[in-house]
């Protein structure tokens, strides 16, 4: 009897949704529109989150040191630094090494690569790269470095760049994320709206079908199903149209970076990417759009089918 | 089978007593006839039992069951042991004879093995196996009221109750919806007939229980029509 009744009301709830047309589509469209508008917020969100900890994984401070300094206070520096509570590494990179880095991260570019060469000998110095537990207290590093007996040995210390970039792409991803969720929920509320006008006038509609069904004594659920069916029925058709959406959306911006950047590997990652996390953004996104059309139709079905 | 004990209705919005303290008794297999002008009380005296509406005062006892005590998810249950036709026959345009029939079996739960048995078997009772594929447009007035009943009795109720049935029938028509009624009683359930036609009442000789402007002003063994 179960699973009678279930299959006659979702047979139900899918005809009520081809029968009532305009507003089956309307309610699809702007359930669509919800979803994919809230699933591009929380792509970009986890692409800006993952960008900041890269940056953040990056050396916080480089110590760049002074051509042939004595060793051991450099050594004596090295350790000072690593007892520092918050220090997490300090490595020594060698002029040689520093080179070789250079060269590398400039492989491509000849021009840069021979104009070190040209130079005659080593420009660069040597360094300690230090990585931080926590980048914001790398003031309290500083003193260290101006100490009596350091000072002749440090060049240049170089900390602010990475700071400042974070500062900023926090700043833009909390401006982000503040506009995402208030143009989400706008989104959400037409959407509560739209589909809870959309079950009232199937309600309507099909007035003179509930009244005979409370007459011949049906089961209640076979009068509210089919409207909750139709309701959810909108989450999943929009969930699935959203995502052929994104998916369209990022094929175009994928194809448009590869050709202004002349490569063909930026799709690999981004759709890597998304692959990675797709069964989370399905399920993200049908549970929204579940809770979305069931809310509407539940509202409508307690306010319009009160009587019994 | 129907106590109705002191009962008043008095719907919220006319503030007018549409029931003025009713008791009527109705004993199981009884034909009982309600007759009264428009606004005399007999549809609500049908809707209290059959639970559309609740009195303002007094008490409903159907088939041993208080209605004071009737929870609301038990109300369907209720219900499939009443059935009800009215004037206006109240069939899905859209459906097949068959298909207005099956429906209340299978908003109800019913399997569909059962349901293909039981339709064609009512379909026969009430005369009307040649047109199980029709719909209700193209049947005649008395023929869509007999679906009605078909529909009505699939549940196999204890109690009809048939609200104006002949209203819109000729009469013709009229004499066979009343000859059926006869026989659903014959087998053995309670009917329950408001009407306000002076020859089918007279000429049923059955129990006669006669409204005005909701007070019971008669209730006769064998009742003959009292209204001018």
């Amino acid at each position: 009897m179960m699973f009678t009744t279930l299959y006659r009301l979702i047979k139900t709830g899918f005809k009520n949704f081809l029968r009532n047309g305009w507003l089956s589509i309307a309610s699809t469209i702007i359930m669509t529109l919800t979803l994919f508008i809230i699933s591009i917020f929380l792509i970009g969100n986890i692409v800006l989150s993952q960008g900041i900890q890269t940056i953040q994984d990056k050396i916080d401070i480089s110590v760049y040191l002074n051509d042939n300094v004595p060793g051991q206070t450099v050594l004596d520096m090295q350790k000072e630094l690593s007892d520092n509570q918050n220090v997490k590494i300090v490595r020594y990179v060698s002029k040689d090494e520093a080179k070789q880095k250079y060269e590398e991260k400039f492989a491509s570019n000849k021009q840069l690569k021979e104009s070190l060469d040209d130079s005659g000998g080593n420009p660069l110095p040597a360094s300690l790269e230090i990585k931080t537990y926590d980048p914001n207290k790398i003031s309290s590093l500083l003193p260290i470095f101006n100490e009596n007996k350091y000072k002749p040995i440090v060049r240049k210390v170089s900390y602010q760049e990475n700071k400042d970039t974070i500062d900023r792409l926090v700043k833009f991803t909390q401006f982000i994320r503040t506009v995402g969720w208030s143009v989400a929920a706008l989104l959400i509320i037409t959407s509560l709206i739209i589909i809870y006008n959309t079950i009232r006038t199937a309600i309507y509609t099909h007035k003179d079908e509930i009244e005979i069904m409370k007459l011949v004594g049906a089961n209640p659920w076979f009068i509210k199903g089919p409207f909750l069916v139709e309701g959810i029925m909108y989450g999943v058709f929009g969930t699935v149209a959203s995502l052929a959406a994104l998916y369209v959306m990022l094929r175009l911006l994928v194809n448009f970076l590869n050709g202004y950047f002349g490569t063909g590997n930026i799709g690999n990652g981004v759709f890597g990417f998304l692959l990675q996390n797709l069964g989370t953004l399905i399920i993200l996104l049908l549970a929204t759009g579940i809770i979305i059309g069931g809310t509407s139709s539940t509202v409508a079905i307690r306010k319009y089918l009160k009587k019994s | 089978m129907i106590y109705l004990e002191n009962i008043t209705k008095i719907y919220d919005k006319s503030k007018k007593k549409a029931l003025d303290n009713i008791s009527v008794h109705i004993k199981p297999k009884e034909f009982v006839i309600f007759v009264g002008l428009s606004g005399a009380g007999k549809s609500t005296l049908t809707k209290l039992i059959t639970r559309e509406e609740q009195p303002t005062s007094g008490k409903i006892v159907v088939g041993g069951i208080d209605y004071a005590k009737l929870k609301k998810r038990d109300i369907p249950y209720l219900r499939r042991k009443i059935g009800v036709v009215f004037q206006d026959f109240k069939l899905l345009p859209k459906k097949t004879i068959y298909e207005n029939i099956a429906y209340a079996l299978e908003v109800a739960g019913i399997s569909g093995k059962t349901i293909r048995q039981r339709v064609p078997q009512i379909l026969k009772m009430v005369g009307l196996e040649n047109k199980k594929d029709d719909f209700p447009k193209m049947l005649s007035g008395g023929e869509m009221q007999r679906v009605a009943i078909a529909r009505a009795l699939v549940h196999e109720p204890k109690i009809l109750i048939a609200d104006e049935p002949t209203g819109n029938l000729d009469p013709k028509n009229a004499w066979e919806i009343i000859d059926l009624l006869l026989k659903v009683n014959e087998y053995g359930t309670t009917v329950i007939l408001t009407t306000h036609n002076r020859e089918i009442v007279n000429t049923l000789k059955k129990r006669v229980i006669t409204l005005r402007n909701g007070k019971l002003i008669k209730d006769q063994e064998v009742g003959r029509y009292a209204l001018q």
